[in-house]
């Protein structure tokens, strides 16, 4: 029983041991071999020729028009999906903010497209979406509206698969939204309602102020989620056509074997946008949003 | 059976000493109240005897042995917790039994126990209900129910019975009084409730900041209180305690030690004349608030800037009314300047106590 | 029910709820509805809704698209083998984080901030090399041990123990209990809505994961059903939707079918993890 102090003080140590293992060996040493395997030229098949090229591959990056390109196409999905996703889920879950049956029964529906894999959700879409066979275009035309190319046109390409992502994650932020918006105290706007308040004031003056960490919560998710997009484009794309829907991880996707340093590089770049995003949003957080 | 020693013991919490060298001899077999106001030490000092929070020096020893260095479940002590700390998940009777598990007790003997326990405390037809289906009482007794299976040579109570109505209190604080006639081992119990320590303690410790201010029988705390926190802590209303006006002397009187009468210029009241003989210090003054108790009503009388707390079996006094309130001087206490009681044994005393007739008001 | 007066208002807006309910479920009776045609009723227009005589065929036709059983086996193994590894290194871990205070506690606790942020997609290159290195690129193990630490159950559980009373904690070590049975016997019965939430959505976002196996096997005796049905749209080329409906159908039926049974569990789940 001597030892007591000492078993209690490496405790705690030996608890978190398997966890740190896992995160140093699959998070932390990746990102430092990662940055490493950006400065050469990495020969897969012999790797005793990998060469060192210091900043080569970065240059490269800044100055190819495919990288801007698929930086371009995952800026403009992002705030697509981020900001319809937002706007339409926030509607929702004030259409959808009683607690009914009927509601619950709706809320548990447009859940269904977020639990499904992505892999089905593709595929469904991409079915649907066929130009000449396809549900959609059969709709338009009984409607007597031109069909549309959906995503074998690089005009609509991109346009569409941002309509399958909103989609899919409405029902699960809507889901979020309304749950906050159930937890805001009804005294509170029972008070509004005796100081004669008028409901767009009750919603911009009280219920979104009151929800804005969730909504901040959301925006942080869905935007890290959809800088990171890749599963939806290759099922749907494959990136095409004429790399229209080409988004940041499917090019580093597409260099992994043949360009392995490069595709570090890119990697590199993706992860410094992510934590320049979280660090930003995080700086906003703590200034802005607290009312909890 | 044990008795607890604390020697020297200090607990320094954030590089503050909430506890400084602090000595306590607990009698083997008594029921020792710790009482004091919220931060005083005295859930500290109880959570270092059941090895819950460490000491930064100094030693504990139960029973003679020293217990510094051993863990919670090794000193042979059992807690009842404030919120009773029931384990949500298990049935009352795996509550009672899990500490008979963790010690390995056969099988069969568990059984035996947690049924002659269960008994005792009026539980057996509730040992397979969970506690979130029991009522406040209930829950209180499976907790010490919980504690006694054990047949701990010591007993710790962390405020158990502040989270019950009133009603139950009182019946819990009988049967607590029981429990410890009949199971006869040490007792020590936390409260911050003055009543709660004189009705249930044959010893009470009065902590406060840290350091014990008396430590006695509750008669001997009410009646000679050590010095003028004792004397201000036990008792409610609490003692009325004024300036006298020399040396930083103060004079304090129990509500209850005062007698009122009508003032003096309308008649005399016959209980005033019983004490014509004894010296008295007495003031005039006005019925400022009044609460009727039932067998007793509590004045608030006001005379000049001060007011005084009186208890009184007599209600006739209205608000308003003009009173004579008197108190013998046996009654009356005096304090140093830095609280201290100061006795009648000592020189200045008669001074001082001469002084305060002297200023009478009337 | 006094009045009958009709309420067309509200009507109305049970009519709109359940088209937009619809709306989002139609897709999926579409594909049950396809994986049930013939080629020629897929490609006619207007559209069949419901086949004349269900294919049922089409469904064999899928299967035999590939090695569907190793594929299921695969998912199985791997989704199983994940959250039972997680589980075993999330709980101590979370109660260290939870009620202990030790030297470096918070640059711990960052390093696993950081592994909730760091998505796979930045890392699987590396990890790729790492695991090739270790000569187990040809194994299951590539699909599970980069899953080991699951930071976002670390921290949900985390906020769960934290809210556990200490006074239940200490209230154990009175009774003698050693530190392995606080945990198996109060902590975790104490937690499991929290760990019903975290294995439910280690499940579905596993079940459902596409990149990781994608990057990570070169073989089809390692790939899970993800994989496996994406397959289909190669091997049955771009006309043969009723088949590629159909393998879709056997994809999304298990989930559909346990979110049937559970949604509101399933509904809170999610919920409690989004707004934590």
């Amino acid at each position: 029983m001597a030892n007591r102090t000492t078993w209690d003080r490496i405790r705690p140590y030996v608890m978190i041991a398997p966890a740190m293992a896992g995160i140093l060996t699959f998070v932390i040493y990746p990102m430092g071999y990662l940055i490493y395997l950006s400065f050469y030229k990495y020969n897969l098949m012999n790797r005793a020729k990998s060469k060192y090229v210091e900043f080569d591959n970065y240059k490269q990056i800044f100055t190819r028009g495919d990288f801007y390109k698929a930086l371009g196409n995952t800026l403009v999905y992002t705030v697509g999906v981020v900001a319809l996703t937002m706007i339409l889920a926030l509607l929702t879950a004030l259409w959808l903010k009683r607690n009914t049956r009927l509601n619950a029964i709706i809320q548990g529906g447009i859940f269904i497209p977020h639990i499904v894999s992505i892999v089905s959700v593709s595929l469904v879409w991409l079915w649907m979406m066929e130009p000449s066979h396809g549900m959609l275009n059969a709709l338009l035309r009984s409607l007597g509206i031109p069909p549309s190319h959906w995503l074998q046109s690089s005009r609509t390409a991109l346009v569409s698969v941002i309509i399958v992502a909103v989609w899919q994650a409405i029902g699960y932020y809507a889901l979020i939204i309304s749950a906050a918006l159930r937890n805001v105290s009804p005294s509170i706007y029972e008070a509004a309602a005796l100081d004669n308040a008028s409901r767009a004031k009750v919603f911009f003056r009280i219920t979104l102020p009151l929800i804005s960490p969730q909504l901040f919560f959301i925006l942080v998710i869905m935007t890290i989620g959809s800088f990171k997009v890749f599963d939806i484009v290759q099922i749907m794309t494959g990136g095409g056509p004429n790399d229209a829907t080409t988004t940041l991880v499917y090019y580093i996707y597409s260099y992994r074997t043949t360009n392995i340093g490069y595709a570090a590089a890119s990697g590199v770049t993706l992860m410094a946008i992510i934590g320049l995003l979280t660090f930003v949003y995080f700086r906003l957080l703590s200034r802005k949003v607290h009312y909890q | 059976m044990a008795s607890i020693e604390l020697v020297q013991v200090t607990k320094v919490f954030d590089k503050t000493a909430v506890i400084d060298r602090l000595d306590l001899t607990i009698e083997d077999g008594s029921f020792t109240v710790l009482v004091g106001p919220s931060g005083c030490g005295k859930t500290t000092l109880l959570r270092m005897i059941a090895g819950l929070d460490l000491q930064t020096s100094g030693s504990v020893r139960i029973g003679g042995k020293d217990v510094s260095n051993l863990a919670p479940g090794q000193r042979g002590v059992a807690m009842v917790f404030q919120n009773y700390a029931l384990y949500p998940t298990m049935s009352v009777r795996e509550n009672i039994e899990f500490g008979l598990k963790n010690n390995k007790v056969k099988r069969s003997e568990r059984i035996e126990l947690v049924e002659s326990i269960s008994e005792t405390v009026g539980l057996k037809d509730y040992l397979d209900r969970k506690p979130s289906t029991l009522s406040g009482g209930q829950r209180q007794r499976v907790a010490l129910a919980r504690a006694m299976v054990k047949k701990p040579a010591v007993f710790l109570m962390d405020e158990p019975l502040s989270n019950l109505d009133a009603k139950l209190r009182g019946q819990m604080r009988i049967e607590l009084i029981e429990l410890h006639k009949k199971l006869g081992v040490t007792f020590v119990y936390v409260t911050h409730d003055q009543v709660e320590a004189m009705s249930m303690a044959d010893r009470i410790v009065l902590m406060n900041g840290g350091v014990i201010q008396q430590e006695a029988a509750p008669e001997v705390i009410y009646r000679q209180p050590g010095n003028q926190f004792t004397a201000q802590f036990m008792g409610v209303p609490p003692m009325n305690v004024y300036e006298l006006g020399a040396n930083g002397i103060k004079f304090g009187f129990r509500p209850e030690a005062a007698l009122l009468s009508q003032s003096q210029t309308q008649s005399q009241s016959p209980e005033t004349n019983l004490n014509t003989n004894t010296p008295q210090w007495s003031v005039r003054g006005t019925v400022a608030t009044r609460e009727m108790l039932g067998s007793e009503t509590i004045y608030q009388i006001k005379s000049g800037d001060r007011s005084y707390m009186v208890k009184s079996a007599d209600d006739q006094y209205a608000f308003d009314q003009e009173v004579q309130l008197r108190v013998d001087a046996s009654r009356i206490f005096l304090f140093a300047a830095d609280g201290s009681r100061l006795l009648e044994s000592e020189p200045d005393y008669a001074g001082y106590m001469d002084r305060l007739r002297g200023q009478r008001h009337g | 029910m006094k009045r009958m007066e009709f309420n067309y208002g509200r009507w109305l807006g049970v009519i709109l709820k359940i088209a937009m309910g619809l709306f989002f479920i139609f897709p999926f009776l579409w594909m049950l509805s396809t994986a049930l045609q013939t080629l020629k009723e897929t490609l006619s227009f207007p559209p069949v809704w419901i086949p004349a005589s269900p294919q049922w065929d089409n469904f064999v036709r899928a299967m035999n698209g590939g090695p569907f059983a190793i594929y299921a086996k695969n998912s199985l193994i791997i989704t199983g083998s994940i959250i039972v590894l997680q589980f075993l290194i999330m709980i101590p871990a979370a109660y260290a984080f939870a009620k202990y205070s030790f030297v470096g506690k918070p640059l711990f606790f960052g390093m696993t901030l950081l592994a909730f942020m760091i998505p796979t997609q930045v890392t699987f290159i590396p990890v790729y090399l790492l695991l090739a290195d270790w000569g187990l690129i040809r194994t299951l193990w590539p699909q599970i041990i980069p899953f080991m630490t699951n930071a976002f159950g670390i921290f949900l559980l985390r906020q769960y123990f934290m809210q556990i009373p200490q006074e239940l904690i200490e209230s154990a070590k009175l009774d003698n209990a050693t530190e392995f049975k606080l945990i198996w016997r109060i902590m975790i019965p104490m937690s499991r809505p929290a760990l019903a939430t975290i294995a439910l959505f280690s499940f579905v976002s596993h079940w459902n994961d596409y990149f990781w196996p994608l990057v990570m096997t070169d073989s089809v005796s390692i790939r899970p059903l993800t994989l496996g049905i994406a397959a289909l749209k190669e091997t049955e080329g771009i006309t043969n939707w009723h088949v590629i409906m159909a393998g879709n159908a056997v994809l999304v039926g298990p989930i559909l079918v346990v979110y049937a049974f559970f949604s509101r569990q399933i509904v809170r789940a999610f919920v409690y993890s989004g707004i934590k």
